[in-house]
């Protein structure tokens, strides 16, 4: 690497960790703990402009289906309060406010993602009942019982400690307050599998490529979409975290899912 | 822009924010752009209107 480069993610999971730190996933490969956030980070950096058009065509529009059901499983009111985590770009928050949400503030750990959002939001004239703050899902910058909804669209397997982020929404909701997580999960139908195997790790990232200049970064979304929780393992981590009536709705085919859990 | 130039941050924000590390209050310095937190001894910058609640880019004050 020379100086002129800017130090990529990918540069540092080059470095393996010493022995016997505490490793998690980087998508395939293991990487020291502590370096996780950083380089997903480096990775929304790297694609934050052209992240809305490559969900396009990643998931060949698919994701705005089932946005718009996730949204409306959010069961949107004036007087409802929403925490929006790793909202990114703002599909969530803005479904929510035209489904005639409450105040809801837009939270992403990376600021040129939440950027884009702000300008979306000017677009959409939907900037008066938005707030706007950087914020780590898994150190919460809000009091206890604080909001009725908290989110987190395709953001979960991007944290490091998914637990402490599932007890972070749970501290910040009312009692009555709901948690709801919609995520890439696995596939449930046999079929599917292998075109979808084939999508994923042969097509995407040629497509992230050619659209976006960054082969790397798309690689490790499609990876980390793999070493996610299953459907049963993300409802039992829920429920460890204090979350109650957690339920599971598979969305086209498992290729993701809307996990619901209540604060009683 | 310059770094005087900041825009205030929206009160309905400041009303709810605390301290991610300690959960404790924050005190807003309009005029240096921070969130204050005493018991964590960090300043939160606002960039653009938007504060970084992340302790990583605190800057650290005597407590």
């Amino acid at each position: 690497m020379t100086d002129n480069t800017k130090p990529s993610a990918f540069d540092a999971a080059a470095v393996a960790p010493p022995s016997g730190a505490e490793t998690t996933d980087f998508g395939f490969r293991d990487v020291p703990l502590a370096e996780k956030k950083p380089m997903v980070r480096a990775v929304f950096d790297s694609v934050a402009t052209r992240y809305d058009i490559m969900n396009d065509v990643m998931s060949l529009g698919i994701h705005r289906a089932w946005k718009k059901i996730f949204v409306t499983e959010m069961g949107a009111h004036p007087d409802l309060t929403l925490l929006d985590l790793a909202g990114g770009t703002g599909d969530i928050s803005f479904g929510w406010l035209r489904a005639g949400g409450g105040r809801a503030i837009l939270s992403d750990i990376n600021a040129s993602m939440l950027s884009v959002g702000r300008g979306r939001a000017l677009e959409r004239g939907l900037i008066s009942s938005l707030n706007f703050a950087v914020m780590d899902a898994e150190a919460i910058p809000l009091p206890d019982r604080s909001v009725d909804r908290v989110t987190i669209a395709f953001g979960l397997r991007n944290c490091t400690d998914k637990d402490a982020v599932l007890r972070e929404a749970r501290r910040v909701l009312r009692p009555g307050g709901r948690f709801l997580c919609l995520e890439f999960s696995r596939v449930q139908v046999a079929a599917l599998s292998p075109i979808y195997d084939a999508w994923s790790f042969h097509v995407l990232p040629r497509m992230g490529a050619a659209i976006a200049g960054d082969r790397e970064s798309y690689q490790y979304l499609a990876e980390s979409i793999r070493m996610f929780p299953d459907q049963e393992t993300l409802a039992g981590m829920m429920r460890n975290a204090g979350l109650e009536h957690v339920t599971v709705r598979n969305l086209s085919g498992g290729i993701a899912a809307i996990h619901s859990g209540w604060r009683i | 822009m310059t770094e005087t130039a900041q825009p205030p941050l929206d009160p309905r924000l400041l009303s709810i924010l605390v301290c991610p590390v300690t959960k404790g209050p924050l005190i807003y310095d309009r005029e240096a752009g921070e969130l204050i937190s005493r018991q964590a001894g960090l300043a939160f910058p606002i960039r653009d209107g938007i504060p970084i609640m992340l302790p990583d880019e605190a800057r650290a004050i005597d407590a």
